[in-house]
Order: C-alpha cells, then sequence, then structure tokens
C-alpha cells in the first residue's frame, strides 16, 4: 500500500502538483499499479549483467565542428525571451 | 584543550579543450552570443539523441595516465535526474558506477600522496543570469565535456589542498587536455572538509563547499569553515552535513540548505549511449603521447641542470616554457645561463600568465642558444650577452647581426686602463661622493666606460679597476 | 482493386500515367476532409505539401524518370514523429504549437523518395496507451466499427490506413503500439528489430524499447516500407540498419519446413473466438508445409511488469524535460519559478502519462531501485536469453497479437492495469528488441478483426514476412474485409 506521503513526495520529485482532490484518487490508483509492478518479486533472477538491447559499443563521433543553428531558430519555440536568452519571468 | 585536525577531499570539474561538445558538433568556444552555440542535441529538443565525441574519452584516459589510474576495460554512461533551468534535458549524462578512471594519485611535495577516486566523463550545464528575480539562460555552455575528477579526503592542511589543486591544474595543462583556469571556469573545486580530535581516525560530519573561484578563496573559504566547524564542536552543537556557498564579500561560508534539498539523482544506464571499451592497445597509445609529466621535468632541471628549484619551478609551470627552455639548452654547457636570461630578462618583458603561457617572444630558443654559445665560447662578456639580449627582444634579430668582430674579443688589460682613467677624469664629482662614502656612485663612473666599450668591457674587471685606481 | 499490395500497384499507374500523382494525392485529401470526423484519424491535415510533393512526382514522371519505390504515394506519420515546420505535439497539450526545427531521419528519407504527406496522425499522449483515448484531441476510431477504439498507441494511423485514408502510415512501438492497433483494424503493422530503424527524430516514450514501424494494408507494403527506411543512421548511437538483403524479395519464398514455434504461455487467458482463428491460421500453416514446434517460455509471464518498470522508468526521465522554457504549453500564472515548472507540467500532462511518470520515478527512487529497477533489468536479461533458447527451436514464433478484439471506447479509462494486461503478448517483443509483425487472421464473434503476430530473432524481419506473407496469400480474402469509407481504389 501506498500512502499519500509518499505519493507527494514521488511527485515532487517529478515536478508534478497533485491537489487535494486529485491525491486520493491518484493514491489508489498507484498503489494498483505498483501492486501489479510488485509481482516480479515471486520471479527469482540471478544478475544478468544486463548491458543493452543490442550489443553494441565504441559508437563515436569525430570532434569536428559542424555550424550551429540559428539562433532564431534555437528560441522559435520559446515562450518567453529577452536580448537572445531563454527568460522565465520571475512570476506571471 | 582538543585539537582538531582537518580532514578533506576535493571534487574538481575541469572542462576539456576538444573542438566540439560531448553529445554534439556545436562549437566549444568561449563566449559568443548567448544561444549561437547551439543545436538542437545540445538543447535538448524532443527527439534528439546523444553522440559520444571519441576526443573526450581519448582525454579523459590521458588525464588518468598522467595521475596514476587504472583506466576501466569496461564503462558505460548514466542518466543523472535533476531539474534546473541550466538542464535542457532534465537529466545530465554523466558516469555513475562504472566511471573511465579509477584509483590515481598525485603526490605532494611533504612526501604524502593524494588518492584519486575516480576520473568520470560529463556533459557541463548552460548558464543562468539573474537579474529582478527573472532568470535568463544561455545553452551555449551546455554540453560542454567536463572531467570530474574526486580525490579520497587524505587532504590535512590548506596548503596540501592548495599544492594538490596546483599540481593537477600544471597536470591537465601539461597534457593539452583543458586550459584549467579557475578564473574562466574551466578548472572548478567543491571542497569537502570536516575536523576531528587529533590522533582519531573517524571521520567528522563533513560540508561541502561550492562557488570559489580562486585559489585564495578557497583557501580563506576552507579556513573559515575549519573554525567555524571547531567553534560548534567546543560548544557541544554538531556539525550539520550540508552544501555551504563561499561569500566572497564576506569571506565566509553560508549554508544552502534548502537551496539544495536531498536531491535523488535516480541513476540508470543511459539508453541511447553504448558501452565504451578501452582496449590495452588504445591505453598505450595515448600513453606514449602524455608529455614528460612536470614533476619529472622539475627534478631533471634540479639535478641535471642544477637549476635552483624556484627557477625550475617557474621554467616548467607553462608547456611553452620549458619546451622553449628545452630548445635553447641544445648543446649548451651552462643551461643555468639561458635560464637566468629566460626568468631574468625574457620574463620582465611579459605581462601577466597570459603573456607568460603564451610566451611569445621575439628571440626564438635557437637564437637565444647562438648567443649564449658565444658566451661560453669567450667571444663575449656578460654584459655583452644582456645589453644584445634587449637588442634582440626588441628587434628580433640574430646575434650575430647585433654583434659585429670588432665588438667581440673583449678588451685588453692596457686599453682598459686607459677607458678608467679617463672616465675617472671626466666625473670627479662622482668620485668625491665615492670616496665619501657614497658606494653607488662608483656605478656611475662604471657606466661611462661600459658606454665607452660599448659593453665589450668585463664589467667585474672594469669596476675592479676602478676602485684601484680611485684609490692611488 | 485488390487489397493486398497497393504500393507497387499504385506506382505502375502512376508511372504508366493511368493517374497522375496529383489526381490520386486528391482523392485521398478529399477523402480526409470528409471522412476524417468519422475517425479523428487525422490531428493535422498537410494537404498544401502533398499537392506540393504529388506536383514534383508528376514533373519527374513527365520527364521520364523512374520511380523510386515509395515516390508519390500518399501516406501519414504518427504525431510523435519530428517534422521541420509542421507542428508535431504527441497528441498533448504540453506540446501543442510545438514546431520542430529539425525532422527525423525517417522523415528525410521518405521526403527524399517524394513520400506524399498527408498528415499526421492521431495517438495515445506521448504513446502512452492502448485505445488512443488518452489523446489530447480525442480518440480514433476503428474503421469497421466507430464503436470501438483504433488502438494503440498508433490509433491514429491505423484509423487512417484501415479507412482507406492514408495508403500506408509510419508509427511507433514501445509495447506493441504498431501491432495491437494493427490487429484491432485488420491491417498488417511491422515493429522492426531494435536498432533497424532511426529513432533520430521520434519524441521519445521508452528509449530501449522504441521503434518506428509501418502500417499497411499488406504484407508486401510492409516489406516495401520497411526497405526504404530501414538504414544506418549515424545521428542514432542505437542504430544498426539493416541486413544485407531487401525484406521485399524474399516474401515469395516458400516455407515449406520453416519450423513455427508456438509457446504455450502466449495463449494462456485468450478469448475464445481468438483462440480459434490462431488455430486456424496453424493449420494454414501446416498446409503451407511448416513444422509446428510447441514449447514452453515460463518468463513470459513476468513480462508485463517488466516492461513497465523499465519503460515508465525511462518515460519518467524522457519527459522531465517538458517544463515550458524552451518550448510548448506553459502555465499562465505562477508565483515562483517551482510553481512555474510543476503547474505547468500538471496541466500540461494527461492523466495516464502523469501515472506512468509517477510510476517510474518511483521505481527509481532510492530504496527501490534495486527492487524494482535493477530486478526488472536482470529480467529483461533473462526474457532476451529465453527468445534466443527458443530461436534454436524454431524459426518463426506464432502468438496472437492481443487476446481480444478492439475494445468498447471508454474501457481503457477504468482500470489502467486491467488496460495495461490486455499488452501481454506484444511486450515481451520489445522487451527483447526483436521485430514482430502483425497480420489479420480472422474475425472474431463481435465481427471484429483478429491479429495474429510472427516474431523472428534479431533483424530476422525478411523471414517474419516471408511467413506472413505466404499466410495473407494463402488465407485469401477470409483474413480480410475492406472498409466502405475513404479512397476506394
Amino acid at each position: 500500500m501506498v500512502t499519500h506521503e509518499e505519493i507527494l513526495k514521488i511527485a515532487k520529485l517529478a515536478k508534478l502538483s497533485v491537489s487535494a482532490d486529485e491525491l486520493v484518487a491518484l493514491t489508489k490508483d498507484m498503489s494498483e499499479i505498483i501492486g501489479f509492478a510488485d509481482t516480479i518479486n515471486a520471479v527469482s533472477s540471478a544478475d544478468s549483467d544486463f548491458d543493452s538491447v543490442n550489443n553494441l559499443s565504441n559508437v563515436f563521433r569525430e570532434d569536428v565542428v559542424v555550424p550551429s543553428y540559428d539562433r532564431e531558430e534555437i528560441l522559435k519555440n520559446a515562450e518567453s525571451q529577452d536580448d537572445g536568452y531563454f527568460l522565465v519571468k520571475k512570476r506571471a | 584543550m582538543i585539537n582538531y585536525e582537518l580532514v578533506s577531499g576535493l571534487e574538481t570539474h575541469i572542462e576539456l579543450s576538444t573542438k566540439t561538445k560531448i553529445f554534439c558538433s556545436c562549437s566549444t568556444e568561449f563566449g559568443g552570443e548567448p544561444n549561437t552555440h547551439c543545436c538542437p542535441v545540445c538543447i535538448g529538443l524532443p527527439g534528439t539523441l546523444p553522440k559520444l565525441n571519441e576526443k573526450v574519452v581519448e582525454y579523459a584516459i590521458m588525464a588518468g595516465l598522467a595521475t596514476n589510474c587504472e583506466i576501466s576495460p569496461i564503462s558505460k554512461m548514466d542518466r543523472k535526474n535533476y531539474v534546473y533551468p541550466d538542464l535542457p534535458k532534465a537529466y545530465q549524462i554523466s558516469q555513475y558506477d562504472m566511471p573511465l578512471c579509477k584509483n590515481g594519485y598525485i603526490e605532494l611535495s611533504n612526501g604524502r600522496k593524494i588518492r584519486i577516486l575516480r576520473i568520470h566523463i560529463e556533459e557541463d550545464a548552460g548558464k543562468l543570469i539573474h537579474q529582478r528575480g527573472n532568470t535568463y539562460v544561455d545553452y551555449n555552455r551546455g554540453g560542454v565535456p567536463l572531467i570530474e575528477i574526486v580525490s579520497e579526503p587524505d587532504i590535512r592542511s590548506i596548503e596540501e589542498a592548495k599544492e594538490y589543486l596546483e599540481k593537477l591544474q600544471l597536470i591537465m595543462r601539461y597534457i593539452g587536455i583543458s586550459d584549467v583556469k579557475m578564473q574562466e571556469g574551466s578548472l572548478r573545486c567543491d571542497v569537502n572538509i570536516s575536523v576531528r580530535p587529533e590522533g582519531t581516525e573517524t571521520l567528522g560530519t563533513r560540508t561541502e563547499i561550492k562557488n570559489m573561484n580562486s585559489f585564495t578563496h578557497m583557501a580563506k573559504a576552507m579556513d573559515y569553515e575549519v573554525s567555524r566547524q571547531i567553534d560548534l564542536l567546543q560548544s557541544g552543537e554538531t556539525v550539520v552535513q550540508e552544501t555551504r556557498r563561499y561569500n566572497e564579500a564576506d569571506g565566509c561560508t553560508e549554508s544552502m540548505r534548502g537551496k539544495e534539498d536531498a536531491h535523488d539523482y535516480r541513476y540508470f544506464r543511459e539508453p541511447d549511449l553504448v558501452t565504451i571499451h578501452v582496449s590495452d592497445e588504445q591505453i598505450e597509445r595515448l600513453r606514449k603521447k602524455l608529455p614528460e609529466p612536470p614533476i619529472v621535468k622539475l627534478n631533471r632541471y634540479m639535478n641535471e641542470f642544477g637549476l635552483p628549484e624556484t627557477d625550475a619551478q617557474l621554467l616548467i609551470k607553462y608547456r611553452n616554457i620549458a619546451d622553449y627552455f628545452e630548445a635553447a639548452i641544445n648543446d649548451i654547457s651552462t643551461p643555468k645561463t639561458v635560464a637566468n636570461c629566460m626568468i631574468g630578462q625574457i620574463f620582465s618583458r611579459l605581462d601577466g600568465d597570459g603573456a607568460k603561457e603564451n610566451f611569445q617572444v621575439k628571440v626564438t630558443p635557437e637564437n637565444l642558444n647562438a648567443l649564449v654559445k658565444l658566451l661560453e665560447s669567450g667571444k663575449i662578456k656578460m654584459n655583452l650577452l644582456k645589453a644584445t639580449l634587449e637588442k634582440m627582444l626588441d628587434t628580433g634579430k640574430a646575434a650575430s647581426e647585433l654583434i659585429s668582430e670588432s665588438d667581440m674579443g673583449g678588451i685588453d688589460e692596457e686599453t682598459l686602463k686607459g677607458l678608467c682613467a679617463k672616465a675617472i677624469a671626466d666625473n670627479q664629482s662622482a668620485v668625491a661622493d665615492y670616496l665619501s662614502g657614497k658606494e653607488k656612485a662608483l656605478k656611475a663612473i662604471l657606466g661611462a666606460v661600459m658606454k665607452a666599450t660599448r659593453g665589450r668591457a668585463d664589467a667585474v674587471e672594469a669596476e675592479k679597476l676602478l676602485i684601484e685606481l680611485i684609490r692611488q | 482493386m485488390d487489397s493486398f499490395g497497393k504500393i507497387k500497384k499504385l506506382s505502375e499507374q502512376m508511372a504508366s500515367k493511368q493517374i497522375s500523382c496529383v489526381e490520386l494525392t486528391k482523392q485521398y485529401v478529399e477523402a480526409i476532409e470528409s471522412d476524417n470526423d468519422k475517425l479523428n484519424a487525422y490531428v493535422k491535415s498537410t494537404s498544401d505539401v502533398a499537392m506540393e510533393t504529388a506536383k514534383r512526382v508528376d514533373k519527374k514522371i513527365a520527364s521520364g524518370e523512374k520511380l523510386l519505390p515509395l515516390e508519390g504515394i500518399p501516406m501519414t506519420l504518427k504525431d510523435n514523429i519530428s517534422t521541420k515546420g509542421i507542428e508535431t505535439t504527441c497528441c498533448s497539450k504540453i506540446l501543442k504549437g510545438y514546431v520542430p526545427i529539425y525532422s527525423a531521419t525517417v522523415w528525410e528519407i521518405l521526403q527524399n523518395q517524394n513520400a506524399v504527406l498527408l498528415g499526421k496522425t492521431n495517438m495515445d499522449e506521448f504513446a502512452m496507451g492502448s485505445s488512443c483515448e488518452t489523446s489530447c484531441f480525442g480518440g480514433a476510431l476503428n474503421p469497421h466499427d466507430f464503436s470501438r477504439v483504433a488502438g494503440g498507441s498508433s490509433g491514429g494511423v491505423a484509423s487512417a490506413v484501415g479507412g482507406n485514408l492514408a495508403v500506408y502510415g509510419l508509427g511507433s512501438d514501445t509495447g506493441g503500439s504498431i501491432r495491437q492497433p494493427a490487429s484491432f483494424c485488420g491491417l498488417t503493422g511491422l515493429k522492426p528489430t531494435y536498432g533497424a530503424i532511426s529513432r533520430y527524430g521520434l519524441i521519445a516514450y521508452a528509449s530501449s524499447f522504441d521503434q518506428i514501424g509501418p502500417i499497411t494494408t499488406s504484407v508486401e507494403d510492409a516489406a516495401l516500407v520497411y526497405d526504404a527506411i530501414s538504414l544506418y543512421d549515424e545521428r542514432d548511437s542505437t542504430s544498426r540498419g539493416k541486413a544485407a538483403a531487401p525484406a521485399s524479395e524474399s516474401l515469395n519464398k516458400s516455407i515449406k519446413g520453416m519450423k513455427i514455434g508456438i509457446a504455450k504461455e502466449y495463449l494462456d487467458g485468450i478469448r475464445d473466438d481468438v483462440n480459434d482463428a490462431i488455430q486456424k491460421a496453424i493449420k494454414v500453416y501446416e498446409s503451407l508445409g511448416a513444422e509446428i514446434v510447441y514449447f514452453d517460455m515460463p518468463s513470459l509471464k513476468y513480462s508485463l511488469a517488466v516492461y513497465y518498470i523499465l519503460a515508465c522508468a525511462e518515460a519518467s526521465s524522457n519527459l522531465g524535460r517538458y517544463d515550458g522554457i524552451r518550448y510548448g504549453y506553459k502555465t499562465a500564472h505562477y508565483a515562483d519559478r517551482e510553481e512555474m515548472i510543476c503547474k505547468t507540467r500538471s496541466e500540461g500532462f494527461g492523466d495516464e502519462v502523469k501515472r506512468r511518470i509517477l510510476l517510474g520515478t518511483y521505481v527509481l527512487s532510492a530504496g527501490y531501485y534495486d527492487a524494482y529497477y535493477k530486478k526488472a533489468q536482470n529480467l529483461r536479461g533473462t526474457l532476451i536469453q529465453a527468445y534466443k533458447d527458443a530461436f534454436q527451436k524454431c524459426d518463426v514464433i506464432l502468438a496472437p497479437t492481443v487476446p481480444m478484439t478492439a475494445f468498447p471506447l471508454n474501457f481503457s479509462s477504468k482500470d489502467p492495469v486491467e488496460t495495461y494486461l490486455t499488452d501481454i503478448c506484444t511486450v515481451p517483443v520489445n522487451i527483447a528488441g526483436l521485430p514482430g509483425v502483425s497480420i489479420p487472421c480472422g474475425f472474431g464473434n463481435d465481427g471484429l478483426p483478429i491479429g495474429m503476430q510472427l516474431i523472428g530473432n534479431s533483424f530476422c524481419e525478411a523471414t517474419i514476412l516471408n511467413a506472413a506473407y505466404q499466410y495473407e496469400t494463402a488465407a485469401g480474402k477470409t483474413a480480410f474485409r475492406a472498409v466502405d469509407m475513404g479512397v476506394r481504389l
């Protein structure tokens, strides 16, 4: 059983806010979901040293400069910017 | 009254001087208008993927070899998850439990070894500017490659900390992987520090100090923090484990509690990158590429060339100077002379550390070599050498262009005596001053003699003669 | 027109000037205008881009140049594939208005073949869901029955292709998101081997599971699209590109003697009518000379939990970047930066996405990492080995795609875990990074399409497509039903 406190703690880590209304239903859902995840406890497993799905290694890039994108493009999708910077206003 | 000792370890971040960022091909050039060295990868646009710069791995291995580390044959990248505006993906790609290098050390002058626990590679974050509560973000620096060097808590004094960091800086500069300039941010240091009663083994609670951007600040911060911790313990209180910020203006450390709540970084293996295998072959190839370590060079300069330690330190400090020196002493029997020329006259032409590091001088090492050989073969005397060197520094010309045949060979005693007598006759007031006890007045007369001989005379000999003649 | 193999036929028709690319495209554009409302398959029309491309293709035809295999074919992309200059939202409020400044590699490859992009299609938000209903635009409907979902998360692609509003589409599959909607809509859906298709530009859900793949009305079309897009991409460090020979050239090979494996666990708990369809398909394979091999794969039983733990862990990290600062939705009112970020994310993400982010954060957090994430990674290794062992005994594995037919609308929202359980047949394939193709193999008692999967060893797309093609040819129209809407070719 997952507690409200745990849900709030995890939500904070994940930068999600949970209102008091939402908390009850969310805790219930998450308890069920985590309970479902718990089913792997029933299985024993050896340390499988799982590396990666496709066993590749040493994939590298050469240290050669490629021109960067225009600043206009980089800032294009930002909701607020100022003087070439991304801007996070103190409050809104 | 309990005496406390300080226990400290350093976490050092070094910006690598590769041409491109660690996971994309944007330039790492310093400066530049904000957000002009960016691309979809380094600003973390949805759907983008990282690709590892091979030079970063090479440089990190070189750093490990130069600090006596073991190079891990297998290592991987991990995600360190946390939210901050300077981190566009909300995770930093770093290395958690399988770093590239482990178990090295730096040896201090007192013979103690400061062990290096690990060296790993990671990406730098962007820059934040806070103004009137607003946050301005520039991602140019985001993705610049870093190595993080973590020492064991082996440091026992502020001097040791300074020396450790200086040696680290010197080594990294030497192997050419970074500019390692604290003021520019290519060398950053966080200090972990605790105190314990002298003679005890258990470590006290440590604090971490951040935000020191010079060696002096680091020393001041450590000094303040040690006192602060001792005060707490002596008044029966406990030291809280926390991160503290060095306050430059007040010279103290301040708690950052509240701003830096305990982070749960939720490290897990980076799925977008693959395993790094380092072969013995590659390690050997890189080992051969390393230059002579500064400490070995220092000892060689002292033992082989008989240079005093202070002079040797000055010459090894920057690769360009050491390389110049070694070129200039080719076939020379008195390296000390070359050293003196460099440390005296040449250095005085260079303003500041930056100039010394670049060591752009008009005199080539070959030309300095030729000049000193003239002295060694007796063709010129020391003061002519010095005068000529000044001219060479001004004009860039070789000694052979500046000294004529007739200048070489010095002056015979008869001629010298005559010139001395004339100088005495011409400078009676100076002679009178000298006789009344003003030793310095002799220099003026000597100057006149040297001028008349166009520097060819041996100054020491001339001075002896003058004194003799005056006494008569 | 024969419903099988549309791409080659259309290509031939255009090359021989029986129909111009502009005419063909116009038909699709008009069909979308009139029929998309019924299906909610498309979330964005790109008809201007489509018509421009079509004109270019016609010019090429006029000059006598030979057409590339996919040239001029009207198609669609799931809305998590980045298209430069065209809004890409992942059907999430948090990316509404986001216009990528670069294109996904697969889209660049297709653009080079003058693929005619009709629009971007609907999906579960950030590819998290099995019904398309977590989309901020509402779900896409099943062309066979509008009271049923098209499936998820590539529901929009399946709905469009199944409703004849596109010849083919590219979806993405993390736990079944190509195969399940293909199964629900009576289509062919291929999830390639992990690494076969570049992920560069695919907006990430779970990085070590995601793969892009085609949804088509025939196996041949799926093979043609796969061949075109399975190229090595240097921008993707996990990219391997493809095996040597094109899959579309070995479809006709006889499968006599091919060993078709059935893992008993795959048949546990599936609906009777689905089981019947599978058994019939087995008979068809036997008649084609294949050898049926039965075996156990007990590790399949915990694969769902392993999937959800690992995929959500990766997702929680991949979705951390959505904070409104550089792109996307930003909350209107806040008192400080922390509040800005939390409110932006809480307002921008839907419930299912939030649940998965929370689960992912939980299983990676201090104190839980070993019991969940690390353990799941170990079990992943075990499952990969189990498949390796299985492929010692057989050439392809046959399994149902989904234990049932298309859900009714709103079935999913009732109980998250119950919905997760429906992924039981598809998820193991993603865990192992293997290729899997779903093809229609019959109809349920409710008249809805049933799909079966052919799962192959690493980079054996040619093998599974060969087996699929042979079945398709042998089973003929019995497994397929035309839908009376859209462009009837």
